[in-house]
């Protein structure tokens, strides 16, 4: 929100200079985007005289105008009598009249923060210009391009516009979302209040402001009629007819005021409103008499009811709309006839040829303002206004002082009563508060004759007893309910950069780590020690990622207000948004080297809208996902074998070093069991079932870890050598990660291969497990074995068996073992397992 | 599908063989049967030409179409020993190993939140993390929005069909964090609480603005807690976090579950407030939003505003590694680019 500091200082005393304003501001009222000084924009422009005007003898819509700028510009042209040829295009140039002009050298103000166009003496059909006579739009004073700015008051020639217009002038532009429980700064009057109170002064409100005024007289030259159908939505509805105004332009002062904090002046009635609504916070709207009699068929009446649901209206934008029984309107009988407290409506739209009008200065209950603002996308000044909630009091005192601007300013003049309709107001209660309570909410030792004056300052109405407040709210305020209202405005009026700073007090009890928190940092440290690489995706993934993943969208959480379909689904689980990243990897060039393998990883949330906890919001699955790829070219040199072992070799590295200890079960074996999990049901969809495993513990599913499905591969462009694994990350939380200890046998150890030939339909597992209760059961006293995989064999002439070798390394506690008692533990493993499989020791 | 002419149903039923498909993978869409069609068509009536010439194409079509079918099905895909650590006949040097550590990476954002949380424990704050979808309750309800407020517009939130939000903002936690530490509170312990967490804006993305980032929220409450502790607090993890002395600044500011509310402003770690491209030239940076908890945010929580307060603050973590590294568009965080990861 732009505000002007000279209008500021219309009403508060400002002895600061603007960086010290700026910075105060900043710390005691709110953030400041920006401020500009728009005094550099008309530097060297001044009022003329023009004292002779002839037309070009080469082009007839061209002037040659003489001009008398008071001898005040230097280094211009000149002719005997001291006067300055300047050439007009303008219609209405007269000789006689007052014109700004814009000397060679100098800027068009209305370019001034585009590209600055600089005048210089040029010639035009052969005649000299030096500079230009300006149109308002020219100068940055509005949209008007039609001829020259015309000047209503006098000036001495050489007045430069800077004084004439109080153009030496800083705009501030306030960030308006610490405003939203202050309405009365959404104007003026508020920002010059609280300008006055952090500068330690005393503010005082203009005269005319105040709660109860007494009613002007009227000739009662009008009649109106105002009915109020819906006031639970229009707390309050003031209303009057003015006669006889005449439509003109608002003095170049006010103009110039609007334009320059972003408001187009349009015309003199028009500007008031929103020069009163700028000033007060408090919109207006100004509707045309006669067409309101017109449309109400014989008198003047409006009503402020519900839309109607389907009914149409036509906005001063020209945006025709279909109300509904949610919007308030302002009507006719027969018609709607402005969106209220959004806009106005075109059929009663104020023009030139407008000769009695009616003010409308209403308060309108501000959930229903926003809803039909965010319904039409419609965003006014007034909107903004109303949707901090004005306070309902101030309304009369803004109607009249409107009414005095629109009596000087349009020679109007009051046509009926005001109209008030069943206004009534109940007093608040107050807010009671100590100055122990302020003190001790900040940290301060304020004595009660500060807080009162800081309070007076900005005319809150202070109660007091000793050291005992109580606060009534001023009537301009809506936001002083509780205490802490009152805790905060004497902190931030007297500056919090007061406040002594020391921290709180602190029991030397350890605060508790976060055990997901904790869990998730140590397995980053665990995969990037081997080589991996976190990524991070987003949470939402497009419904096409779904598909390509084989999940089913239809239990996915939608968001029904995405700003792009790349965010339409809550993800249903991880590995789908890593395989997305795959491929984009591999064709950039991330790496110097030509091996291009690598391991992603992501700890992250997914959701479906399925499963819920126990407060029925959808359940949160905290997995670790992980993907290894490889190109073709890396796959075959570097790796052999299906990629599903380094994703494995990967995962079993993670649960050993967490101890997290879980059984593989192939997925295409178990699938059936998890049809009750639409987590695990979706999670494992990606995932090729005969080329994949199930992580059980104590028979529940875990994760998965595998190779994807080829159609998967196919739309993802996933290189073949692809495999990665999803695990819940519970597993790795409510793990015992302390490591393990065995004593170290101090006799030498032995080594011993054994090789197996088995049936090749025999897994490994199952042999591996075998072997190794066996020789639990079976082994020497005190001794201790640990095992590794040598290889396993497969001769191509014999696809129906297998080889397996495993190195045995066996120890004893107490003594040097013998190779004779590893062979005779080796021979018992071999023929029991020739009884149980019919291997046979190779 | 049948075709017209005995010609192309001639080819089509020798083409359409599954073992000649696999053999001849996508060079069957160019097999010698072809030819002679060809070389038919060529001799054709106009009218008969574009029918005859539109069932060969019809033809490819049907053989493309097998043969993306085989490839994604799954019925060729030969089943493994899940429960090996190894595939069959792998030479022992070329079974599976981990990557090299130098390649390793841990997210910028997470290895600077492990930073931020640290200090926080060691000042003795707990730490609880947010979640990723909430109610109309948790994320505004209960932090004193009232319902249809226009305070809310301040958040461009995502909703969801369901009527459930993505959090705009890990405040969503305070209402539970309250709760929890009702009791602990009336036992004479402070609540001390941060909350990490992702957050979702529904706004347009830039280089300064992602739909998604990471927010760390504190929350203080004790007896006796006031501005005061709330400013210092604040600085002293600012000046662990940068290990340097810092200014604070305290903007007024609004929001419904905070009063007073504020911006907090810090001077600048980068050039001690001389100005900077990181600061703008200002010597100032904007970091988040804190205040004093709402005395209704606290009844809410069933906490007697009258015998405890407390404060609240929240900041973003992708705010302070971007000014730390000079990183250029936030986007690159979410973007899963190892070229960017790796540099971490």
């Amino acid at each position: 929100m732009k505000i002007s500091l000279n209008w500021i200082k219309e009403f508060a005393d400002v002895d600061l200079t603007i960086d010290e304003l700026i910075s105060k501001i900043g710390t005691q009222l709110g953030a400041v985007e920006e401020y500009e000084y728009i005094g550099d924009k008309y530097k060297g422009i001044v009022i003329v005289k023009v004292v002779e005007c002839l037309k070009h003898e080469q082009a007839d819509k061209l002037n040659v105008c003489k001009i008398d700028d008071g001898g005040l510009v230097k280094d211009v042209e000149r002719d005997s009598n001291g006067l300055i040829q300047v050439v007009c295009g303008a219609p209405n140039v007269v000789q006689g009249m007052l014109a700004v002009w814009i000397p060679p050298k100098s800027i068009v103000p209305s370019t001034f923060n585009k590209e600055k166009f600089v005048l210089e003496a040029r010639e035009l059909r052969g005649v000299v210009s030096n500079g230009m006579l300006a149109s308002p739009k020219e100068l940055d004073f509005g949209d008007s391009h039609e001829g020259l700015l015309e000047i209503d008051e006098e000036f001495n020639p050489g007045t430069t516009v800077i004084d004439a217009f109080k153009l030496d002038d800083y705009i501030i532009d306030l960030e308006n979302k610490m405003f939203t429980h202050r309405p009365d700064c959404f104007g003026v009057l508020g920002i010059a209040r609280e300008i006055s109170g952090i500068q330690d002064k005393q503010f005082v409100s203009p005269q005319w402001y105040k709660e109860n005024v007494e009613k002007p007289l009227t000739d009662g030259a009008l009649e109106l009629m105002v009915s109020n159908h819906a006031p639970e939505l229009v707390p309050r509805l003031v209303a009057y007819a003015v006669s006889d105004v005449e439509i003109k332009p608002s003095p170049i002062l006010m103009q110039t005021m609007l334009s320059r904090i972003g408001i187009r002046p349009i015309n003199n009635i028009v500007d008031i409103t929103n020069y009163m609504m700028t000033l007060t916070g408090q919109p207006l709207h100004a509707y045309d008499y006669d067409k309101v009699v017109l449309s109400n068929g014989g008198k003047a009446e409006i009503i402020a009811r519900r839309g109607v649901e389907g009914e149409k209206l036509t906005l001063l934008s020209g945006k025709e709309i279909s109300l509904k029984e949610s919007d308030i309107v302002i009507a006719t009988k027969n018609e709607a006839i402005g969106l209220a407290g959004v806009m106005g409506g075109v059929s009663t739209e104020v023009d030139e040829n407008t000769k009695n009008i009616i003010i409308e200065c209403a308060n309108f209950d501000m959930y229903t303002i926003r809803r039909t603002s965010m319904e039409y996308g419609l965003f006014t000044d007034a909107v903004t206004r109303f949707t901090k909630g004005q306070s309902k009091r101030q309304n009369i005192a803004v109607a009249f002082k409107t009414l005095e601007l629109i009596q000087n300013l349009s020679k109007g003049k009051l046509a009926s009563e005001i109209l008030d309709n069943n206004y009534n107001y109940h007093e608040t209660e107050g807010v009671s508060i100590s100055t122990d309570f302020i003190n001790s909410r900040l940290g301060m030792k304020l004595t009660s004759d500060e807080i009162q004056e800081i309070l007076n300052n900005v005319e809150i109405i202070v109660e007091r007893e000793g050291d005992n407040f109580k606060i009534s709210e001023p009537f301009w305020r809506t936001d002083i309910e509780i205490k802490e209202d009152i805790v905060e405005e004497v902190g931030r009026l007297n500056g919090y950069f007061k406040l002594p700073q020391e921290l709180p007090f602190r029991q030397i009890k350890p605060s508790q780590k976060s055990n997901q928190l904790d869990t998730a940092f140590k397995i980053r440290d665990l995969l990037s020690a081997a080589g991996a690489n976190e990524i991070l995706s987003h949470s939402f993934v497009h419904g096409d990622l779904l598909k390509k993943s084989h999940q089913d969208s239809k239990l996915a959480i939608e968001l029904n207000n995405a700003i792009s379909p790349d965010l339409q689904f809550y993800r249903l689980s991880i590995t789908p948004s890593i395989l997305d990243s795959i491929y984009a990897n591999l064709r950039s060039d991330y790496s110097e080297s030509d091996n291009k393998s690598f391991a992603l990883f992501e700890i992250g949330k997914s959701h479906n809208n399925v499963e819920k906890n126990e407060e029925n919001l959808p359940l949160e699955h905290a997995t670790l996902g992980f993907v290894f790829s490889a190109d073709s070219k890396t796959a075959k040199k570097h790796y052999e074998g299906a990629a599903y072992y380094q994703a494995k070799e990967y995962l079993a590295y993670l649960l050993e070093k967490l101890n997290s200890p879980v059984i593989f079960v192939p997925l295409h074996e178990s699938k059936d069991q998890l049809k009750d999990d639409k987590w695990f049901e979706q999670a494992i969809e990606p995932f090729e079932a005969k080329r994949s495993a199930l992580l059980m513990v104590d028979n529940n599913p875990v994760g998965v870890v595998g190779e994807y499905k080829n159609s998967v591969k196919t739309s993802l462009k996933l290189p073949d050598f692809t495999a990665g694994f999803e695990v819940k990350m519970s597993v790795f939380e409510n793990s015992n990660s302390d490591s393990s200890y065995s004593p170290m046998p101090k006799f030498p150890k032995i080594h011993q291969d054994i090789c197996l030939r088995v049936d090749s339909e025999i897994t490994y597992g199952k042999i591996f497990n075998r072997i190794w209760q066996i020789i639990e059961d079976e082994k020497p006293k005190n001794t201790f074995f640990t095992s590794k995989l040598v290889d396993i064999y497969q001769k191509c002439d014999d696809l129906d068996h297998k080889q397996i070798t495993f190195r045995l390394t066996i120890s004893a506690f107490d003594r040097t073992l013998t190779t004779d008692s590893v062979n005779e533990l080796l021979d018992k493993v071999a023929s029991i397992l020739e009884k149980e499989i019919n291997s046979s020791r190779i | 599908m049948n075709y017209s002419y005995p010609e192309i149903q001639d080819v089509a039923s020798k083409l359409k063989d599954k073992d000649r498909i696999t053999k001849d993978g996508k060079s069957i869409l160019r097999a010698p049967e072809f030819n002679p069609l060809f070389s038919q068509l060529r001799e054709m009536d106009p009218d008969n030409r574009s029918k005859f010439g539109k069932e060969i194409n019809e033809l490819k079509n049907e053989l493309e179409a097998i043969l993306e079918d085989m490839a994604n099905s799954s019925a060729d895909v030969q089943q493994i020993d899940i429960s090996a650590p190894t595939d069959i006949n792998v030479s022992p040097e070329k079974h599976p190993k981990l990557l090299s550590s130098i390649y390793g990476s841990k997210h910028p954002l997470m290895v600077e939140l492990d930073k931020v949380l640290g200090i926080f424990y060691r000042m003795g704050f707990s730490a609880v993390e947010s979640r990723q979808i909430d109610d109309d309750y948790h994320m505004f309800e209960s932090l004193n929005f009232p319902e249809g407020h226009p305070a809310r517009d301040d958040f461009d939130t995502f909703m969801t069909k369901d009527g459930l939000i993505a959090p705009a903002q890990t405040s969503t936690m305070q209402n539970r964090i309250l709760k929890a530490g009702k009791e602990d509170l009336e036992n004479g312990n402070p609540i001390a609480v941060v909350v990490p967490g992702r957050v979702f804006r529904n706004e347009d993305v830039d280089a300064r603005h992602g739909h998604t980032f990471y927010q760390l929220e504190g929350i203080y409450v004790s007896k006796g807690v006031n501005t005061g502790h709330l400013i210092s607090t604040f600085k002293t993890f600012l000046e662990e976090y940068y290990g340097q002395k810092m200014e604070l600044k305290l903007q007024p500011f609004y929001f419904p579950f905070t009063e007073p509310s504020f911006e907090f402003v810090l001077s600048c770690p980068f050039c001690q407030k001389k100005g900077c491209n990181i600061c703008s030239q200002s010597g100032w940076i904007e970091l988040g939003g804190c205040g004093m908890i709402h005395p209704n945010v606290l009844k809410m929580a069933g906490i007697d505003s009258e015998e405890y307060t407390g404060f609240a603050w929240g900041f973003g973590i992708d705010r302070l590694v971007m000014m730390k590294y000079g990183i250029e568009d936030i986007r690159h965080f979410m973007s899963g680019k190892i070229e960017f990861l790796r540099q971490f």
